[in-house]
């Protein structure tokens, strides 16, 4: 949908959406909000809704990059020490690669 | 298209022949004489066209007889299988190719996200690209699927015979396609999200309000409709399809989903199989896009919903068989010869 046309109401309520569902778990939400959003924000003169618009987005962008970090982190520790954790790391993995490391 | 040729090159999981087959077509193709396997793909085929064409008709009555919710709840299961379940299958063949360890915890939230962002894009509200983007993604899936597990001949088959099938439902007067986009006309409604790829130039101020503008995807929602445990169903594919093959809307040209997938269909086996490898693949490619420029050259002449496979098809599956057949050992003895032109 383009944004051009949607009243100033229904963007702040469609923000509000993708900010309340990004904490189920759906880092990927709030990206696309930030993304979606950050033009509206603040690039385009102030309007108003646009202040809550701007929370909104800073929020997610908050969130996201808490998510970013917390997955970064947990990558690294599983690639690092997957093949020392033994049986433990087995069971965690999806896909496990062949050949000697 | 690109997605498919990268995937089917790089993946051997999609062009093993593990023996299975989609249960729409039973008649295995590795049998001893020539005549056998034709027969058994022409009756593949058969199966799968009729098929399509069953529940191309059973979707159209849905909708004459406004069984929205019907239609609805189809495409969102659909979507949602192609979107958690094959993207599932498809991340474990890219990582085991890979040879990547991947947890299960990492794994989960990947495809949570791409799914749920993917069903909201599609059949609630998001940004446009987006939204293309998942569809040309879950296209992808289905035409790799449908690579996988269709035996060769019957995939060449149904190719053509869809083709031609799509200039009698869109064309005839009686067409099942035709029904529908004339009754979405005139009840001034858009076409179902998940089953229209749209490209739309933005347009300023006055749009009306019952433009199609949230054309979607969801290609598969005609796709799935029962779920089974075989990638069955490819109705949806037909059905999507099916959907609008193109119309023109105000501003913006909008593709049936089920258009993308035969097109992927068509370069993927072409780059899977094929013994001329990259030449080949590339004629066919450039042979759909020159077929999809001609197409929206008719439509911009005719102005109303045009079938926007056959062309394209045509002209790729000449081309692949003819590269093939032809320009390969051509290629092959300047090579030989060292003679170049």
């Amino acid at each position: 949908m383009n944004l051009e046309r949607v009243p100033n109401e229904e963007k702040l309520n469609l923000c509000r959406k993708y900010y309340l569902g990004g904490f189920a778990f759906l880092p990927f939400l709030w990206l696309v909000n930030v993304v979606w959003f950050f033009r509206e924000a603040f690039v385009k003169p102030p309007y108003t809704e646009q202040q809550h618009i701007k929370t909104y987005v800073k929020r997610s962008a908050l969130g996201l990059l808490l998510w970013v970090a917390a997955l970064t982190t947990w990558i690294t520790i599983f690639q690092h020490f997957r093949a020392q954790w033994g049986e433990v790391a087995d069971y965690l993995s999806f896909t496990i690669p062949l050949g000697i490391p | 298209m690109v997605v498919v040729v990268a995937t089917i090159k790089s993946v051997s999981f999609y062009t093993q022949n593990d023996g299975q087959q989609l249960i729409y077509t039973p008649f295995r193709e590795d049998t001893e004489t020539v005549g056998q396997r034709a027969l058994n793909s022409i009756l593949n085929a058969a199966i799968m066209i009729s098929v399509i064409v069953v529940m191309t008709l059973v979707l159209v009555l849905l909708y004459k007889y406004r069984c929205y919710k019907v239609i609805h709840g189809w495409l969102f299961i659909s979507s949602l299988l192609l979107l958690f379940f094959f993207s599932f299958i498809y991340l474990g063949e890219v990582f085991k190719t890979y040879n990547v360890a991947m947890d299960y915890f990492t794994l989960a939230v990947i495809i949570w996200n791409f799914g749920v962002v993917g069903m909201i894009c599609i059949h609630w509200k998001g940004p446009l690209r987006l939204q293309q983007a998942y569809l040309i993604m879950i296209s992808a899936l289905m035409a790799l699927v449908f690579i996988k597990y269709l035996p060769e001949w019957t995939s060449w088959l149904i190719l053509a015979v869809i083709s031609v099938y799509d200039l009698l439902a869109v064309l005839c007067p009686k067409g099942p396609l035709r029904i529908l986009v004339e009754t979405a006309q005139e009840r001034n409604e858009p076409i179902f999200p998940a089953l229209i790829y749209s490209c739309k130039f933005l347009e300023l101020s006055t749009a009306s309000p019952g433009q199609q503008s949230e054309d979607d995807g969801g290609f598969t929602s005609a796709w799935v409709g029962q779920q089974q445990q075989q990638l069955g169903n490819l109705q949806s594919t037909e059905e999507s399809r099916r959907e609008v093959q193109q119309m023109p809307s105000a501003r913006g040209v909008k593709l049936g989903l089920g258009d993308f997938i035969f097109y992927s269909m068509l370069v993927g086996k072409a780059s899977a199989t094929a013994s001329g490898d990259w030449n080949t693949t590339l004629a066919c490619f450039v042979a759909i896009l020159i077929g999809l420029c001609l197409t929206l050259l008719l439509l911009a002449i005719f102005k109303k919903a045009l079938p926007a496979l056959p062309i394209s098809i045509t002209f790729g599956l000449v081309f692949y068989f003819a590269t093939d057949n032809l320009v390969r050992p051509f290629m092959d003895q300047l090579a030989l010869h060292q003679f170049y032109i």
